[in-house]
Formats: C-alpha cells, structure tokens, sequence
C-alpha cells in the first residue's frame, strides 16, 4: 500500500462515512457569516486612512500623490530623502514603465544588493496595513525583497477594508503562483524577542498612495 | 447564630485543612453561618480524590468520586475552603464520570451545586463582612484552580474590602501559579522550587505583613519558601481574615 | 563556554535534563527576556482586538471541521494543488518524510539548500538527514542560523535561539561570521547575518520550507514570517519543496486569515507578520522568476493516529507557542530539557505522541495543572485535560514507579474508609507534629522533596474532624 493509501484509510477508519461535499463547503461557509464579529475594526475614518495608521505604526512611511504621472517625482524626492542615488530597479508593470521618469535612471535587473525597487501593488488592506503583491511576467518577486528600500505604488482605488475582501477577489480568479501580502519593513524578533527592523527584506517600505 | 430559614450547606472540609490547618475550616464555619446559612459537616468526607486525579489513576478517583458524591448530593450547596478541590468536584467528576449512566448526572448535579467558598459567599449569599478590622498590609494571590475553574477573582477582593484597616497590595503576577501543583512539588521539587522561588520574591517586593490566598496547598508551599527564605510575611487563609480569625497564629506559628 | 550546545539536550532523563537547566542562570535569564516580552506583547495585542474571544472560539471551530472532514480536505488540496503544477507526496511517518525530501534534493542535483524555518522539518529530522546525505545546509531564520552556529536544536516553536542570550549569539557570530559584526548589538547582529545569507540565497539550488496553512479550494501553501527569508529561499532556487503536516488545512484563503490573526497576536504580539506568502505551483510561462519545480510532502506521522483517540483536539494547534511562554515550567527550565522537538505544554502532549510515551513519560507529569496554557490558547485546546490523559494511559500502562502506585493505591483504599481515615489521619498528624518543633517541620521521610527547599508548617496535634466532633466550633 502506498503512503497516500494508507494517510487515507487510516484517515477514513478514524473519521464517520464519507459526507456530502456540498454540505462540507456549507459548514464552511458558515464558518466565515458575520466576519465582523471576529475581525479587527478599521483604524481610521476611511480605507486610506486606516491603511495608513497601521502602516506607519510599523514603520513603512507613506507618500500621497494626486496621479500616476506624479510618480517618478515623489520616487526621486524619496531617494533623495534617503540619500540615495537617482536609480531604481522597476517592475515590468506598464502603468509604471509608461510614466517619464526624468532623472531617476530605471532598469529591470535586480542586483543582490539592489539600493532600492519600485514596484506596484494589486491591492491595499486597510485593516492591516499590508499591500499586496502577486508574481507574474511583469513582477518579481526579488524585486520586493532584495532592495534595501522598496517603494510600492499603491492606488487608493485599489484598496480593500479587510483581509477577506482580498481572498473575496481572488475568487473566480487563476490565483498567481505567488501572492505576498507585506506588512512594514522585514524585520527579526529572534535575539531575546526585542524588535530589530530590517532583516532579509528590505529595511525600508516606502509607500506612494495615488489618489485619482 | 443560625437561621433556620437558610439553605442547607454542607462543608467539605477538604483534608489537608483536615490534617494541617482545622482553623481554616472553622473559620469557614462562622461565615458562612453568619451570612445565613444551616452549615453541616458530613461524617462520612475524606478526600476528593485529586491526588489519585491527576496520578492518571482514575479507578480510584471515580471511586472517591462516587463517595463523595454520596455524601453530598443531599445538600443545597456544597461549599469548599478549596478551589483546587472544588474544581476536582466541579469539573473531575463530570468529566470522569460522563459515561456513567447512573453516576453521570449524579456528578453533573453535584458539579452544579459545588462552590468554592469565598465566591460562595459573594455570588450566591451576598455576603459583607461587618466590624471586621485588621491594621495589616495584605497582598492576594490568585490560586490557579479557583480563578481559573471556579472563576474566583473578584469576590476574594471584594470581601477584603470590607475589612477596616487592612491595606492591600497589588502581587506582580498574582495569576501565575506558585508551583505547588499537589504531587508536582514532590515529583519534581527542583522545578517546583524554581517557581515557589520567584513567587516568594514577588511576594517579598510588595513589602506587605499578610499573604493571603484561598487554597491551603498553595499557601504552604509559599509560606513554607518563605519562612526557608527567612521572610517575615505571614500567611493566612483568605476566609480567616474575613471571619476575623486573623489574629490567631499564621502558618507555620505555633498555637 | 557559552557557544557549546547546551548540556541539557544531551541528558538521557527528564528530571537530569531539568537540573542542569535549573543550573544555568544565563539560560535563565534568556528566558526571561523572551518569555516577559512576548508575554507582555501579547496581552496588548488582545486587549487591543476586543472581538478576540468570539475570534478564538472561530477559529477553534474552524479547525475542529477541518479535522472532521480532514479525508475530503486532504483530497480537494491534493487535486487543486496537482493542477497548479505542484507535485504532492505523501509520508506516512518520519523516515519516509525524509527519505523523499532527500530523493528529491538528489534528483535535483543538489549541493546546497536553503531552509526557511519549519518545526516540521525539525519533527521529521531533515536537518541531520541532509547532512547525512551529504548536501550543505544552510538556515535562513535568523534564531535557526544562531542555532545552526551553535550545532544545536530549537528550544522554542516562534524563538528557536530564546535560549541564548544576547551576549551569547553576539560570542557566535564573532567566531562565525567573516568579518565578524562591527558591534554586539542585536541590530548589528542582524546585519551581520543579512550580509553573511546574502549569497547563499542566491546560490542555491534547493529552498525547503514549512507552511503555516494548506489552502484546500486553491492548492496553495501559507507562510508567515518576519525576516523576508522564506521568500528569498522559496524564489531562487530552481526547485521548491513544501513539508507540512496533514493538519495544516484550510477550505479557503479566508479561513486562513481567520487563523492568522489568533496566530500573529498569540504568538509575537503582533497583528500581521510581514510576509504572508501563498505559494501555488511552480513558475509559470514568462514569470519573471520563481522555481521550475514545487513539491509538496504531506506528513502524518502520527496525526491520523490523533484522530481517533483523546489527543484528537491537539490537532487544532497552530504551532503559535503561547503556552509555552505562559507556562512555569517552560520558564524555569526551557526548551531543550523536553527533549523532544516541541517542547512546553504543547511539546508535553505531543511528544508521547512522536516518540512513544516510555520515553517520555515524564513531560505529562512535570505540570501543576495551573490551566494558563489552555487560558492564551487562541484555538481553546483543554492541555491540563490532555495531559491528564496521558497520566491515565500512564497508569493503565503500568508506567508509575511501584512504589508510587502502592502508595496511592493504599492511601485510596483508606480514603474510601472514613472511619479508617479519620483514625489515620489523626496518628499521622500526630506523627507529623513530633518531627518538628515550635510552628515548623523542617524534614519530613518520604517527603524529601518538599523539605529540601521549603519548610512544612507543623499541624496543630488534633485533625478538623476531631475537634469538630468534641464541639469545636
Ligand atoms: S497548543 Fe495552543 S497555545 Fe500552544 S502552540 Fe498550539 S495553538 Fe498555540
């Protein structure tokens, strides 16, 4: 008998007969009514607000920008900001690619030690303060943790109150090979517990709102 | 002073306030009249049966358990200076005994009618000390079985506040447990000792005269670390100073 | 020295591996400084989510119908994770656990993995099977990279290094890593480690990683963590395995995040990790990057088993590690002296389960009952009743020194006399009163363990019932 056969029939002796799935999915579904109950409520007056409460406290900093084209500008006040050279490592992503960005010299290749990304999030979550990435041709994934900085383009239009209205969207949808939801800058509690920003990831989590 | 009128409460004396410290059931006694109430002591009580309880020796336990259940299921109440033993008989025997057709029930009822005495007083009784006064500083600590089985928390504190002249002081981790844990403190005293250890420096650095708590084996394990540590707190049993028995000797002071 | 392996992992017994435990003041003071600040952190956390209690209780619900329906759940990931290109494996124990992720590595040629941490692969062994078969290691989380330096084994299930101390770790990095770092600060430490990882992340050929969560309706694997090194060891490498055990489903995306806030909260104190990765499938035509192959080796050993007896509700655990930082015990004597892969309260019921209860038959015993543990549970597992449980087989199995069963054996016979017991009692009293003097007794035969540290206050002379009876009132 093979592993799987045994896991399953082992499985099946400890657990009654086999049920109907279609009233499996119902008792699951139950298990997620009235999320308000059991969920944080959001931190501020709107969506932009509460992302942005929870997003300070853990030490990403926020940036606000009436349109898209204002992008490179709010990038290179960054970067100066920081003192860093006018040079980013970009994301395929053609909302981004299609922007002039003037002084701010951009490529594709990440290098391992990459001064900084910028890339932009499918979606916001105003309960946590998290911005979503998913992997993809335009996106990788080393793109946002490489970087010592990762500036990501958020768009207000983009973003959801609560974790499930994410997973609500990824419904009827191909979910991608990998969805990452990040939340501030990485960072260690591995020595004694105490806080240490900046671990693997990025040190910095630099976020751009676009307002229109 | 009893009124006849009151409920018919039976006390487990619980047997190491049997054996060690019987102040602390007569103590018991006098609030429990005082707050109206027809006390009997059952004869025919021993033991609940916790040590063989948590030894994983449960033929013995549902036998005490059965016992016990016996004795006691003809009262209205059945309140216990303990809420260590009190959890044994609130939560063991249902637990143990669930299967039983015949004793099952008989547990659940029991389980239902079971107190521990200090909550005892407050939540069914209404109780208020009256002219009891002790000029002390007290700090409390919350025994584990009580606050977390019985859900005794508040009324010990409420009881205190009725005391004229007694000062209580907050314990840093006052529902951390001492490390008594019955037969634990003998099977593996070291560790025991570890816990007891940090529990009687807490208990120092309140800088208060009185320990108080509500289960005479936590008491002794705290009392008896403290007096090895040479500390000069003494130790009663909560409802001691509620009966204004606190003038008598503390644990470990001869009679 | 301070960087050799802690001695207590090498004791044969429990109660040796807890006395030099007890010994070590340093270990002491390392967990201290975790278990304070997690306490501390997690209490604000929940006070901060005032629904928390309604959470808890949906979360436990949450687990309890996967693990009712685990064979439909176990299937409906199965298929969903096949047809995004995943590879599942089934082990039905340890040793089979490992022997695929070795194939596996073989297969893809591997000289060098890197690991993102998994109290699995712990479970199971990888770490020492990957180094039997000869293919280098390298640890990512940066407690198990100090714990890879130390040559140890995690002492805790969120803080793998909690037993070291901060001036310890700062001895291991100065001999491990070249240069060492520029100061003994935990910061500089970090960065120290971040520049050492680097190019391991980037030259490896395997990455191995755990999951906090099987999403049954998409196929996909759920990671959390902090440092951002699961995903730099999941994206490079050309091949991606997943080890989880079977009670790691979810139905869905949203039942995770369900989970995942009772576990960031009662685990770090805080209310989102920063990275929540949900893998599924390997890279895909034109991706920019990511692994060209991603397994995934399904584990039960021993959780089917769970099903069907009185450690059934363990499989809800989410591996959050509060119990143990609320735990007396855990905080006198730490991780290691369990002696098994998990240690604390949790560790005390699992551990019988893994490694058989003759080995272990202590770790149920060595707990006061306080229900602390099953107080900051988030998904409400009654560990004082599942301990007990273990004390019952314990006795059934014959298990208990003779002496203790005579003993108890004896004392309930008595008990069930009363009037037997009521004359007994009154001679041991006595007894008990002539071994001391004045208020105290200071050594007691037989209860040695008591008199070895603490005082016993001397009974009165006379029992309750005895005075009762002669009119006492
Ligand atoms: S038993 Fe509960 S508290 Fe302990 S690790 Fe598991 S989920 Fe967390």
């Amino acid at each position: 008998m093979s592993a799987r056969e045994r896991i399953f029939s082992a499985v099946r002796a400890e657990l009654s007969a086999a049920r109907d799935p279609a009233q499996i999915a119902g008792e699951a579904a139950a298990l997620l009514a009235e999320p308000d109950a059991v969920r944080p409520r959001l931190a501020g007056a709107t969506l932009a607000e509460s992302f942005a409460i929870k997003a300070t406290a853990l030490g990403t900093t926020i940036d606000r920008v009436p349109a898209l084209d204002a992008v490179p500008e709010a990038v290179a006040r960054y970067l100066a900001g920081q003192g860093l050279r006018p040079s980013v490592a970009l994301d395929g992503a053609p909302e981004l690619r299609g922007l002039d960005w003037g002084a701010v010299e951009t490529h594709s290749a990440i290098a391992p030690d990459e001064a900084a990304g910028v890339g932009l999030a499918r979606f916001g979550v105003a309960e946590s303060g998290s911005i979503v990435i998913h992997s993809g041709p335009e996106t990788p994934i080393l793109l946002a943790f490489l970087p010592l900085h990762h500036v990501v383009v958020l768009r207000v239009a983009d973003m959801l109150a609560h974790l499930e209205d994410y997973a609500a969207r990824l419904e009827g949808t191909e979910p991608p090979r990998n969805a990452i939801l990040i939340t501030g800058p990485s960072g260690t509690t591995d020595i004694e517990g105490s806080y240490v920003r900046g671990a693997h990831g990025p040190g910095f989590v630099h976020v751009i709102l676009v307002e229109e | 002073m009893t009124q006849a009128s009151g409920p018919r409460v039976a006390l487990f004396v619980t047997c190491l306030v049997d054996a060690m410290r019987p102040r602390i059931g007569f103590a018991a006694i006098r609030v429990l009249e005082e707050a109206g109430c027809v006390v009997e002591v059952p004869e025919a009580q021993t033991c609940c049966g916790q040590p063989a309880f948590n030894s994983g020796d449960d033929a013995d336990t549902k036998a005490l358990a059965r016992q016990v259940i016996s004795v006691f299921d003809g009262y209205d109440h059945v309140v216990v200076p303990s809420g260590s033993c009190a959890g044994t008989i609130a939560h063991g025997y249902p637990e143990l005994l669930a299967d039983d057709p015949v004793w099952g029930p008989r547990a659940k009822a029991l389980a239902g009618k079971t107190r521990e005495i200090l909550s005892f007083l407050v939540d069914v009784m209404g109780y208020r000390p009256e002219g009891r006064s002790l000029p002390a500083s007290a700090t409390y600590h919350d025994s584990c079985s009580g606050l977390r089985e019985m859900g005794v928390k508040a009324q010990p504190r409420a009881l205190l506040a009725g005391i004229d002249g007694l000062e209580m002081r907050p314990l840093e981790g006052a529902e951390v447990c001492c490390g008594f844990g019955g037969t634990f403190c003998v099977k593996y005293p070291a560790i025991s000792n570890g816990i007891v250890g940090e529990k009687a420096a807490a208990i120092e650095a309140t800088g208060a005269d009185l320990l108080l708590a509500g289960d005479l084996g936590c008491l002794m394990n705290m009392a008896g670390k403290l007096h090895r540590e040479g500390s000069k707190v003494r130790c009663f049993h909560t409802v001691e100073v509620v009966a204004g028995m606190a003038d008598g000797p503390a644990i470990g002071e001869a009679e | 020295m301070s960087d050799a392996p802690h001695a207590e992992a090498e004791a044969p017994d429990f109660k040796t591996r807890a006395g030099i435990a007890l010994a070590d003041r340093t270990l002491k003071i390392a967990i201290d400084r975790t278990t304070n600040t997690a306490e501390t952190k997690r209490a604000a956390a929940v006070g901060a989510f005032p629904e928390f209690e309604a959470a808890r209780e949906r979360g436990r619900a949450i687990k309890d119908h996967v693990i009712a329906n685990l064979g439909h759940y176990l299937e409906t990931f199965e298929r969903n994770a096949t047809a995004s290109g995943a590879k599942v494996h089934w082990a039905a124990d340890d040793a089979e656990a490992r022997a695929i992720v070795v194939r596996l590595c073989r297969e893809a040629g591997a000289r060098s993995v890197t690991r993102s941490k998994s109290m699995l692969g712990e479970e199971i062994g990888l770490p020492d099977a990957l180094a039997e078969a000869g293919i280098e290691r390298v640890e990512t989380d940066l407690a198990e990279h100090i714990i890879q330096l130390a040559g140890e084994h995690p002492s805790h299930i969120i803080w793998p290094a909690m037993h070291r101390t901060r001036e310890q770790v700062a001895d291991l990095f100065r001999e491990g890593h070249v240069p060492p770092p520029s100061a003994e600060d935990p910061g500089s430490m970090v960065r120290s480690a971040r520049r050492v990882l680097r190019e391991k992340f980037l030259g490896a050929d395997v990455g191995i990683s755990g999951a906090n969560f099987l999403i049954a309706d998409t196929g996909a694997t759920c990671t959390v963590t902090n440092e951002g090194n699961a995903e730099l060891t999941t994206t490079p490498p050309r091949v991606h395995i997943v080890t989880a055990g079977i009670e790691k489903l979810v139905p869905s995306t949203a039942h995770a995040f369900a989970l995942l806030r009772l576990l960031v909260r009662s685990a770090t104190g805080g209310e989102m990790t920063q990275y929540t990765t949900f893998h599924r499938g390997p890279k895909r035509p034109g991706d920019a990057d990511g692994p060209e192959e991603m397994h995934i080796v399904l584990v039960d050993n021993g959780r089917s088993r769970m099903l069907g007896d009185e450690f059934r509700d363990m499989l809800r655990c989410i591996r959050c590690g509060a119990c143990m930082n609320h735990c007396v015990v855990y905080r006198q004597i730490g991780g290691h002296a369990y002696g098994g892969t998990y240690p604390g309260p949790m560790g005390a019921v699992l551990t019988p389960v893994l490694d058989g209860l003759a080995k272990s038959r202590d770790l149920p015993f060595a707990c006061t009952m306080n229900g602390r543990c099953a107080e900051v549970c988030p998904v409400r597992i009654p560990l004082p009743t599942l301990l007990r449980a273990w004390r019952g087989r314990s006795w059934r199995e014959n298990l208990e020194p003779r002496a203790m069963r005579a003993g108890l054996g004896l004392w309930a016979w008595v008990a069930r006399r009363p009037r037997l017991y009521r004359l007994a009692s009154g001679l041991g009293v006595r007894a008990l009163r002539l071994m001391g003097k004045g208020g105290w007794v200071g050594s007691v035969p037989l209860a040695g363990g008591w008199t070895a540290y603490r005082d016993l206050p001397r009974p009165s002379g006379k029992t309750f019932m005895e005075q009762y009876r002669g009119g006492r009132k």
